[in-house]
């Protein structure tokens, strides 16, 4: 019932989502989670891919947030709501580099359309990242495990990249970054996006294409 | 005229002479997208008039009316996701720390 309900209001909660998000102060950032008392908040969008988390973070190693994702593909629409727990199970800092281990816990429900058959479940879904950045180069992969019923949605995504030139705190950095993804059931090929990022200390912007044709633009601000 | 010149610049050096400058060499930051929660940490701290960060030497310069306790600024550090390595007085002033760092 719970699930319905949600799903009938699913654009209104769209548009609260993105006014709550708007409406107060707080940092954006690429990584999972940020700094202790910090909000983070994240979308990626795409012709058939839309994503839009914001969480807190109560500790350096700990926050809580909220996801929705809408996707389409092979015949699949789905749309999810998710509360989740997001732990740092390790952080390896040097001089020159960071490393990092995450792991999303989800809890959330899902609408799947597929061939005018609708069917709702609500699911409980892992996801482990690790990622490892120098001022030169970045990295990163992650699998997360999303099952519905029968249907297997999980996500595989692995980054990589490096930075032009090295920059100093005040100044603009480039990077470029070729990003793959895939998702089981919606598309059964890798999709590959050739990236360039610009990151500064108030703005990280992600401009790219993928192979496909599908452009995809992000931009994050910290107030 | 030039008196009174002479005694605000005296007046200024003596005010600044109370001011002390800690050099915090910090692990892990790579990224002014990231180390920004570390200036906006210090920043915030009353007693706090400049915060200098250095991606290319590793490092965040603080000058503080009495300077920080070394555990408060391994705290904010690590708070922010980061490792302190060394801390240490320095004798200068923050505007000679920005020029060497920009040479």
């Amino acid at each position: 019932m719970f699930c319905m309900l949600v799903t009938k209001s699913m654009s209104k909660l769209y548009f609260i989502f993105i006014f709550l998000l708007v409406a107060h102060q707080s940092i954006v950032h690429a990584a999972p989670m940020s700094f202790k008392g910090s909000t983070t908040n994240m979308t990626e969008l795409r012709k058939d891919y839309f994503s839009l988390e914001s969480s807190y973070a109560s500790s350096i190693k700990e926050s809580f947030g909220v996801k929705t994702v809408k996707a389409k593909g092979d015949g699949y629409d789905i749309t999810s709501g998710e509360i989740f727990y997001l732990r740092k199970l390790m952080r390896k800092n040097t001089i020159n580099s960071q490393a990092n281990l995450w792991l999303f816990t989800g809890a959330g429900f899902i609408d799947i359309k597929k061939n005018n058959i609708k069917e709702h479940y609500i699911y409980l879904s892992p996801t482990l990242q690790f990622d490892y950045e120098t001022k030169r180069i970045y990295g990163m992969i992650s699998h997360q495990v999303l099952r519905a019923g029968h249907e297997n949605f999980d996500v595989t995504k692995i980054e990589g990249g490096f930075s032009f030139y090295e920059a100093g705190y005040n100044e603009i950095q480039p990077w470029f970054i070729l990003k793959t993804k895939n998702i089981n059931s919606l598309n059964n090929k890798i999709k590959y996006t050739p990236t360039f990022r610009i990151i500064n200390k108030s703005i990280f912007m992600d401009t790219g294409v993928s192979t496909d044709g599908d452009a995809s633009f992000h931009l994050m601000y910290t107030f | 005229m030039k008196k009174i010149i002479l005694l605000i610049a005296v007046l200024s050096l003596s005010a600044n002479s109370y001011a002390l400058i800690q050099k915090i060499e910090v692990l892990g930051m790579v990224c002014a997208f990231c180390a920004q929660g570390i200036e906006k940490s210090f920043s915030a701290t009353d007693s706090v008039n400049d915060v200098y960060v250095s991606l290319e030497n590793y490092f965040v310069a603080i000058e503080s009316k009495d300077g920080l306790d070394n555990k408060f600024i391994t705290k904010v550090i690590s708070d922010a996701g980061y490792d302190v390595r060394k801390i240490e007085n320095f004798s200068g002033t923050m505007n000679q720390i920005r020029i060497e760092n920009e040479k």
